[in-house]
């Protein structure tokens, strides 16, 4: 017999952005991705920005795996983003490159300022076209991918579980260096046995999703 | 928590690769040193250090409070030090200056047990009214200054921080800047020690009371001790250098991890070379050393240019000529924080690489998501029920707090701010010149803070005043700590009644008819009074599963007519306007039924 190589090499660093507004469970997933890599051996940072995002604010974290020192994502260096939110993944633009992988929720949480606006006169402050914001992340990567993130989430018990349906869609792509069934194991391991049920729904329903995207883009 | 029920924070495998938060990461090293007492007041971007220590004191033993400000804070941390307990007291940048009047004394008298005073940087003002440069205590305070870069750095500087500081007898500062403290990274954990310093008070009244004939003793003092920190520090491993490129850069703090990284990704190993100033005051021979290696430096720091300064210093008293850039030369802006793409720009300036060609995206007009008091918050009511009883000519002064967010459409209830404290004050001030009664808002754990002596100062010239005091029971802007009016044993009313306020009214303003009785007769009052709304904030009362949840409501579009007024006036995030219909979000909705008390059309049930 002979000996061939197949040493796969050190695992490829990745910098995931997750994007969406204040009580959408970002950093509880933000934190999940960083244990679960940290557990593994992987080198992690995690960046938030806190504050007042608890008043509605918008929220983004980034999850960046062995990639070096930097505590803030450089312009255009996203491999993945996670919207959890539309116009919340639209303001991640800057970071979103012809390499990056989006996943963006269609649902809408309506910024309250635009009914403030509206009632004064301003009646075309509106909430953007999704169809608009999609062309706009478009024309930057092929790899973008629209879906009712709420909807399976809802299904899988809770609209709560938005942020495991996202983490889903990220483990489906198969780009991570682990299975979804090594992540799916330690998220449940470490929930409530009553939530533990719906995140598994609501993960699975997004690794379906995402396992099924054809990508096509630079990288 | 972990799976075993214990905070990450107490994890005893040593060596162990950790991914701490840069606020924990300082918990970490303050507990491998051995730290015994604990205080802080809550402030972004520091206040998960308390709020850390808040829930681990109960199974180490350590002495921890929530103090009523900082100045108490530091006050008692070094009195726990005088009996030779390790300290760390906890804070924001401002509370620094709030805690000034000891701060200012402390190195003067010295400390016993190792104390550090953390008090964490707003670098853009992400979360505060200004942004200032807290290593500016190392020069004109004599504070031992550390500047972490990472939670790693934050780690092993604390806990080196502790017997530095017994050794020199001078407090320390630790000065984390937000993109260090509300990061998770990698982190090396030590042991946690055995043993903790023997608490023992050595009565020596002469070595710790400052009065002139002692201070002007200990005023030779410290300048030695400076000495000696400056000599320990010259031997740490808080100044790592790499590199031997001709081109020099010297960085602090968070500028050292942009500028690391864009070494990397620049492949600029070889004509650089970097310095790392992780703590003040800087030994200049740290300066010298590294500037006779290179032919040009660039000084990466944000806020002032302290260390740009103190390398100018060094290269003139050493008859050094090489270019100096940094923000002097234009190569980093005077304010605010730096972003990777900034620091690659001067970078490749300084080494005299072709421009960077920025990819640019076109990026649609997007709305905007400022904070906004959240559905059913108690202070809206007030508010509301404030501006209809004492009208749009009344001047509010505001303060610090989640009411802050009064500012504004369509609330209009902060018309000036200063600081924690300020409303009253400046209610006072504004009365007395314009005549007319003033309504002041202040929060109840600020009311604590430095409300205070602003309500005695109001009570001793009777002002024309009105203070609300808003006591929905927590520190709710800053992340849920306990507040002081939740302790059985402080009662606002009687605090205020026993200052000799004769006018108090105790509303909870959702009951609206009375509290806008009491509004009335507030109006109608001479000199000062006070209103008192206790309804608990709403977030903490589901956080906490106290109390029924109210059930949304909901608008009857037969009846709505459309006038818009219940936007118009609460800016409720819970309604919404889609095709010039109104709505309200049921899962928002906290049911607190102000809009149902607006609409003139009865059409919100």
């Amino acid at each position: 017999m002979n000996q061939i190589e197949n040493d796969p090499g050190p695992p490829s660093p990745h910098r995931i952005h997750l994007v969406g507004t204040g009580g959408q469970g970002l950093l509880l997933a933000a934190r999940l991705l960083t244990d679960f890599h940290l557990q593994r051996g992987r080198r992690v940072l995690c960046s938030q920005l806190h504050g007042m995002a608890q008043r509605g604010g918008a929220v983004q974290t980034t999850v960046m795996i062995d990639c070096g020192s930097s505590p803030a994502l450089r312009a255009g260096s996203a491999d993945f983003v996670l919207g959890l939110e539309p116009v919340e993944t639209a303001r991640a633009l800057p970071y979103i490159s012809s390499a990056t992988i989006v996943f963006m929720n269609t649902v809408p949480i309506i910024p309250y300022v635009l009914a403030q606006q509206q009632v004064r006169g301003r009646k075309e402050a509106k909430y953007p076209d999704v169809r608009q914001l999609e062309e706009c992340i478009r024309s930057v990567t092929p790899d973008l991918f629209l879906l009712d993130a709420t909807e399976l989430a809802r299904r899988a018990g809770a609209v709560m579980a938005l942020n495991m349906v996202m983490l889903g869609c990220l483990f489906g792509t198969g780009l991570l260096s682990c299975a979804p069934e090594e992540f799916l194991e330690t998220m449940v391991k470490n929930a409530p046995p009553k939530l533990a049920e719906i995140n598994r729904k609501a993960f699975s329903g997004g690794v379906e999703f995402g396992s099924k995207v054809v990508l096509v883009g630079n990288r | 928590m972990s799976a075993s029920g214990t905070h990450e924070v107490l994890q005893s495998s040593p060596g162990a690769p950790a991914c701490l938060l840069g606020n924990v990461a300082i918990v970490r090293g303050a507990l491998e040193a051995g730290v015994q007492f604990v205080s802080c007041y809550p402030g972004t971007p520091g206040s998960e250090v308390g709020d850390t220590f808040a829930r681990i004191a109960g199974d180490t033993g350590i002495f921890f409070e929530y103090s009523v400000n900082e100045k108490i804070a530091v006050e008692i941390a070094f009195a726990a030090s005088l009996t030779r307990a390790r300290s760390l007291c906890s804070m924001k940048h401002l509370g620094l200056n709030y805690a000034g009047d000891p701060v200012s004394t402390i190195p003067y008298v010295g400390v016993e047990g190792g104390m550090v005073i953390v008090s964490a940087g707003d670098p853009s003002a992400i979360t505060s009214p200004n942004e200032q440069d807290q290593r500016h205590f190392s020069s004109f305070l004599y504070y031992p200054v550390f500047d972490p870069a990472t939670p790693e750095d934050a780690l092993e500087m604390t806990r080196f921080a502790f017997p530095f500081s017994e050794e020199t007898r001078l407090p320390v500062l630790m000065r984390p800047t937000t993109r260090v403290c509300h990061i998770r990274g990698m982190v090396t954990l030590g042991a946690l020690p055995e043993t903790r310093n023997e608490i023992r008070f050595d009565r020596n009244p002469s070595r710790h009371v400052p009065i002139p004939v002692n201070a002007r003793r200990m005023r030779m003092e410290v300048i030695d001790r400076m000495k000696l920190a400056e000599t320990l520090l010259a031997d740490s491993k808080f100044y790592p250098r790499s590199g031997n490129g001709p081109h020099g850069i010297i960085a602090s703090g968070v500028a050292h991890a942009y500028i690391h990284q864009v070494i990397q990704d620049l492949e600029l190993q070889d004509r650089v070379s970097l310095l790392q100033i992780g703590a003040y005051p800087v030994p200049e021979k740290i300066l010298t050393g590294f500037l006779a290696t290179v032919e040009s430096v660039l000084v990466a720091e944000e806020l002032t240019p302290f260390v740009e300064d103190r390398v100018t210093l060094a290269a003139y008293r050493n008859r050094m000529t090489l270019p100096i850039n940094g923000k002097a030369t234009g190569h980093f802006p005077l304010a605010f924080e730096y972003t990777p793409e900034l620091v690659e720009d001067a970078v490749r300036k300084h080494v005299h690489l072709e421009k960077r060609k920025p990819a640019t995206v076109s990026v649609p007009d997007l709305p905007p998501r400022p904070p906004v008091l959240c559905p059913g918050c108690p202070h809206r009511t007030t508010f509301y029920l404030a501006r209809k009883v004492f009208g749009k000519k009344t001047v509010y002064p505001n303060d610090i707090g989640c009411y802050t967010l009064g500012y504004g459409t369509p609330l209009e209830s902060c018309d000036v701010l200063l600081c924690m404290g300020s409303s009253i004050s400046q209610a006072s001030g504004i009365a007395r010149t314009t005549g007319e009664r003033t309504v002041a808002y202040i929060g109840d754990s600020t009311f604590f803070h430095s409300g205070l002596p602003a309500l005695a100062n109001a009570v001793r010239y009777d002002d024309n005043v009105t203070v609300f005091i808003l006591d929905n029971l927590v520190t709710a802007m800053t992340g849920f700590q306990p507040s002081f009016s939740a302790s059985d044993r402080l009662s606002i009313e009687n605090t205020v009644r026993g200052l000799g306020v004769k006018d108090v009214y105790t509303v909870n303003q959702f009951d609206i008819e009375e509290t806008r009785e009491a509004l009335n007769k507030a109006k109608a009052g001479s000199g000062l009074n006070v209103v008192i709304c206790n309804a608990p904030c709403e977030v903490n009362r589901a956080r906490l599963g106290t109390g029924a949840k109210r059930p949304p409501l909901t608008i009857d579009q037969e009846r709505c007519n459309a006038c818009s007024l219940c936007v118009r006036v609460l800016g409720c995030p819970a309604i919404h306007v889609e095709d010039e219909r109104f709505l309200i979000d049921e899962d928002l909705c906290n049911g607190c039924g102000l809009c149902a008390h607006v609409c003139n059309q009865d059409a919100i049930k």
